[in-house]
């Protein structure tokens, strides 16, 4: 009796793979290609997707070494040149929106408050700020100065960050340590504030969890008194590196009009020449009582941007120094109750984070939780502007101009 | 019959092996000493007439060996020092100060599965790190490391430095292509247009050199550069620009920060290293630090004066007679550590009372070895001509290592067109210039001195 | 509130105001149909008397009976965000012209309202998913799309699954909650 065993058939277009001969790998060159397996959606698509004489695809990410998060981006190149960009989000989505609405006004903070993991004060502040407008409440003076303290700290944690990522992406290894030095050091306070080192849940709506306390203020006060000359190191670290300065200048330019079409906000708009800063154009909470300058440049460059967040830096620093001054007495919270239900209404809040505008539209239909929560990120429209800025650049470029935007991939993917 | 083959079913498999292997292995024996006795003299004597051979094949082998723990070094001078620039403390636990890190870093790699990606051509891919590997070994036989000490030295040394050096973008280009990746092509073929560009600024630059020289083996490169013991007789002094050149070409030949656009892990993840694992990716981890390591000895050999001491070191000799000693020497050998570690053991014992006595004799015989190990090198410094010179050569090799790693921990990466700008703008009419201001020179001394 | 701009509007946009111009705080509304969202906003960015440079944010909203598109937009001449709200799409086919034309940046914000609510906005090129995977059929911002967890807003109904969005054609969407404005 013979057990004749049957041919082994594999299906036409695949062979059995080298290492593991039960796997089954598909013969055209084609199948590794990053094109997606289904007919093209709209005609931008069907564009990209079509290669010219010489192009080929490239896909980076979304595990790639330097996509700040998980961002998939599927270049275009011509030789080492990109030609187009297509990037693919979603790797991060939560659905944020959708938990806000059926979480109560309070629990929304919490729910926003992972989105710009770098700097989620900013967060906090728009649907706290939005909530306010629904309930039509006076929020005490003390308690939006020390928002306004919290957040300009935030900001330069963020923009210290932001340099190190910058030089990191441009090959330069050591700036991003010295610049984690800084955010460390903020973090710590920050901390000390509000119980959390890096998603602090700190705004309430009418006011903020908790007084100044001591740990907080003497570690602001040591960290003050050396902050200048530390930033200034680290940038002296950067600014006179002729390589860096070199690359980064006439990097992913674009100018004012350009930058306005495409919804650009914050330094990254600033370095084009407008001076839109919503803490000056739109102002809210007590901005109006500080003194500091909108600093801008008009290169447009990488370059542009990276020494326009060097220069903010120095100003929220001012900022800083006249809210410790000016810090009044009172309450930190206003009277509220415990269930919020505002009038049906709706309100929208918009305020300058270190990346641009971050803007909340909340709708209330009179119950406990938000009907509708829109939340906007600058991260989201900067990336979608990188289309635009890298056809024309090598690949050795792509990072460091997605870089020199500094999107946050939690509040891109929302 | 049947007994024999019922006995070799009852072997395992070990076993059957083994069976297999101790006749063979008693027949070999055998004939290797039948041979030995029948031929030796004349093996003997084979050996003898082609000395020259037996040593270049003997110097390939150590060269060969002794790139892994040099490897290695340069790879912990790495780690430590650009932790050290960044703030951070680098490796630490494994071996005092972390100094076994990259030894455990090698045999991890040997760990690691062995990897060819699927659509891989799987020779190509296999030989590419054998390719650059050997050819970063095999540019090293004519270094010159001591007097005496070298694979090989020939009246072209330099030219086969340079011949055999640029074949590296060969293995480079192997790996790359062979890949089946877009990233691993893409460094591959940056590679070869960076070193193929970087190769003529780096050879003009040593043409002026040359000029002054007159010869290009290198031994007497290094020789010419001792004439009066101090260090104004190196090349450096008289070849400034060419060093400089020469320095930077190397960077971008050895695929160094802030030319390492191969392997640029923002743009293109590893470069042609991307698919590679194992024991393969060792091949070119190792190959990049032994090439650091080849860059900075070169250039030691041309410009800083080789093995030559910066500074005429006072000539003093120490004899020691051990034969003079007679029984005593056998007193001495079975004595002096004793009577050494307990010296140093006991001031530590007696002035430290908290101190166990077994860690005071280890601290003393530890101390003990140190002076003892100092004391032999100072004779062996003075005595054999080698060391001294080795001392020297390693000494400014690593220097100069550390420049390179410096360089790591503070610049970042030029672009690939400014990187071509930069040779063919800068590089190449500067050698040129310097090649054209040698000559003129050496003729106008010439006229004046005749 | 800034008086001055909502007589500014009034004057301009008379014959495509549907209802009342609002202001609430620093927030100035005017409701507009979808078939003027193009030329309004042309207006009021063309304009000197305007000069809406800012897109601050485009939002879709699903009110429950009907879909909504919301542009907030900033100008210099005015101290109030000004907030246009193309109202009255249909819940069945939303469907309201791009803006694309003037801000090459709101491409983007119009992919995000169309993968969250279904809104079709003509003339957008690249009008496809941006966050939820190319093979999904539903619109999760939409009233009718419950979470599984969402069993506050149902007590009686307990855990729902996630995927109930489209209703069959003809039938009345399963919409629990909606907002009168």
């Amino acid at each position: 009796m013979t057990t004749e065993t049957p041919p082994r058939r594999f299906p036409v277009g695949t062979h059995p793979s080298a290492d593991d001969p039960r796997i089954l790998v598909h013969d055209d060159y084609e199948a590794f290609e990053p094109v997606p397996p289904y007919p093209p959606r709209t005609e931008r698509e069907a564009e990209f997707y079509t290669l010219g004489e010489g192009e080929l695809l490239l896909n980076v990410g979304p595990q790639h070494p330097s996509t700040h998060g998980v961002l998939r981006v599927v270049l275009k190149l011509e030789g080492e040149r990109v030609v187009d960009i297509d990037p693919v989000l979603g790797y991060l989505h939560r659905g944020v929106e959708k938990l806000c609405e059926n979480a109560d006004y309070h629990q929304t903070i919490s729910q926003v408050d992972p989105l710009e993991y770098i700097s989620s004060l900013f967060c906090e502040w728009t649907p706290v700020l939005a909530y306010e407008k629904l309930l039509d409440v006076e929020v005490p003076r003390r308690a939006e100065y020390i928002r306004v303290l919290s957040a300009e700290l935030n900001r330069i944690a963020s923009h210290a960050l932001f340099m190190g990522w910058f030089a990191l992406d441009l090959g330069g290894l050591t700036p991003i340590l010295y610049s984690f030095i800084e955010r460390d050091e903020i973090v710590e306070m920050l901390a000390a504030l509000t119980g959390q080192r890096m998603l602090f849940n700190y705004f309430r709506i009418g006011g903020v969890n908790g007084d100044l306390n001591h740990e907080f203020m003497s570690r602001l006060g040591d960290w003050m008194s050396r902050a200048t000359t530390q930033i200034e190191a680290n940038i002296g670290l950067l600014n006179e590196n002729e390589i860096l300065v070199r690359r980064a200048a006439g990097m992913g330019v674009m100018d004012a009009e350009t930058a306005l079409r495409w919804c650009m906000t914050g330094p990254n708009l600033r370095a084009t020449g407008v001076p839109y800063d919503i803490r000056r154009a739109h102002p809210y909470s007590v901005y109006p009582e500080l003194e500091f300058d909108i600093p801008t440049k008009t290169e447009g460059d990488s370059l542009a941007r990276y020494l326009l967040r060097a220069e903010e830096i120095k100003q929220s620093l001012r900022i800083i120094d006249q809210c410790l001054e000016r810090m009044p007495d009172g309450p930190i919270m206003a009277k509220l109750p415990r269930l919020l239900r505002p009038r049906p209404g709706r309100a929208w809040a918009a305020i300058e984070g270190p990346r641009g505008l971050y803007g909340v539209y909340a709708i209330s239909d009179g119950t406990d939780q938000p009907f509708r929560l829109k939340i906007h990120d600058p991260s989201f429209l900067h990336l979608g502007a990188v289309g635009m800025l890298l056809p024309g650049n090598l690949l050795a470029d792509t990072m460091a101009i997605m870089a020199s935007l500094d999107p946050v991939m939690g509040g891109v993917d929302k | 019959m049947t007994a024999l083959s019922r006995t070799w079913d009852r072997l395992t498999l070990p076993g059957k092996a083994l069976a297999i292997l101790i006749p063979l292995l008693l027949a070999l024996t055998i004939g290797l000493v039948v041979t030995l006795i029948l031929f030796g003299p004349f093996l003997w004597q084979l050996i003898l007439d082609n000395l020259e051979i037996v040593r270049f094949v003997l110097a390939s082998a150590i060269l060969l060996v002794i790139f892994i723990p040099i490897a290695f070094i340069v790879i912990y001078m790495e780690m430590k020092i650009i932790a050290l620039m960044n703030l951070r403390i680098g490796p630490e636990r494994v071996g005092p100060w972390g100094t076994l890190f990259s030894v455990v870093h090698g045999l991890k790699f040997l760990l690691k599965e062995d990897f060819i990606p699927t659509r891989a051509d799987p020779i190509v891919f296999t030989w590419a790190p054998v390719v650059v590997f050997s050819t970063a070994a095999l540019s090293a036989l004519v270094l010159p490391f001591a007097p005496g000490l070298y694979g090989q030295d020939f009246n072209l040394a330099l030219l086969y430095f340079f011949a055999v050096g640029g074949m590296t973008v060969v293995g480079l280009l192997m790996g790359g292509w062979a890949s089946f990746n877009k990233y691993s092509l893409l460094g591959g073929l940056r590679s070869a247009a960076q070193i193929v560009s970087y190769e003529i600024p780096l050879t003009l630059s040593v043409v002026g050199l040359v000029i002054l020289a007159g010869t290009l083996s290198l031994n007497t490169i290094v020789m010419q550069q001792g004439v009066s013991g101090w260090f104004v007789d190196w090349y450096a002094f008289r070849q400034p620009l060419g060093l400089l050149i020469f320095f930077l070409a190397a960077t971008a030949e050895a695929n160094r920060t802030p030319f390492d656009m191969t392997e640029a892990d923002q743009e293109i993840v590893a470069g042609f290293a991307t698919e590679y694992s194992g024991m393969r990716f060792a091949f070119f981890f190792f190959a990049e630090y032994v090439n650091v390591f080849i860059i900075s000895a070169i250039t030691v050999v041309l410009f800083l004066g080789g093995w030559q001491a910066p500074f005429p070191v006072p000539h003093f000799e120490i004899h020691v007679d051990p034969g003079q000693l007679g029984m005593g020497l056998l007193f001495l050998v079975a004595l002096a550590p004793l009577v050494g570690t307990l010296l140093f053991a006991a001031p530590i014992y007696l002035l430290r009372s908290r101190t166990r006595w077994w860690v005071a004799l280890i601290v003393g015989f530890v101390l003990f070895n140190v002076v003892v190990g100092g004391l032999a090198f100072l004779w062996a410094y003075v005595s054999i001509d080698w060391v001294a010179g080795l001392f020297w050569f390693v000494g400014k090799t690593f220097a100069l290592i550390f420049v390179f790693v410096w360089m790591r921990g503070t610049l970042p990466r030029v672009r690939s067109d400014q990187l071509m700008a930069f040779a063919w703008k800068w590089l190449l009419p500067v050698a040129l210039l310097n090649l054209f201001v040698t000559a003129l020179a050496v003729i106008v001394l010439d006229v004046v001195q005749a | 509130m800034d008086r001055a701009l909502k007589r500014r509007l009034e004057s301009r946009f008379e014959p495509v105001l549907r209802g009342p111009i609002r202001q609430r705080h620093d927030q100035t509304e005017i409701r507009i149909g979808p078939g003027d969202v193009s030329e309004v906003l042309r207006t009021l960015h063309d304009e000197p008397e305007f000069d809406f440079k800012v897109l601050a944010d485009l939002a879709g909203v699903d009110t429950g009976r009907e879909m909504q598109a919301v542009y907030h937009l900033w100008s210099a001449t005015t101290s109030d965000w000004l907030r246009v709200i193309a109202e009255g799409l249909p819940r069945e086919d939303p469907r309201v012209p791009s803006v694309t034309f003037l801000w090459p940046g709101a491409e983007w914000m119009e992919r995000e309202t169309y993968d969250m609510f279904g809104i079709i906005f003509e003339g957008n090129r690249d009008l496809r998913r941006i966050y939820m995977p190319p093979d999904y059929t539903s619109f999760p911002l939409r009233k009718d799309f419950y979470l599984p967890d969402d069993s506050a807003r149902s007590p009686g109904a307990g855990v729902r699954h996630v995927e109930r969005t489209h209703s069959p054609a003809g039938a009345p969407a399963d919409v629990r909650r909606e907002v009168r404005s």
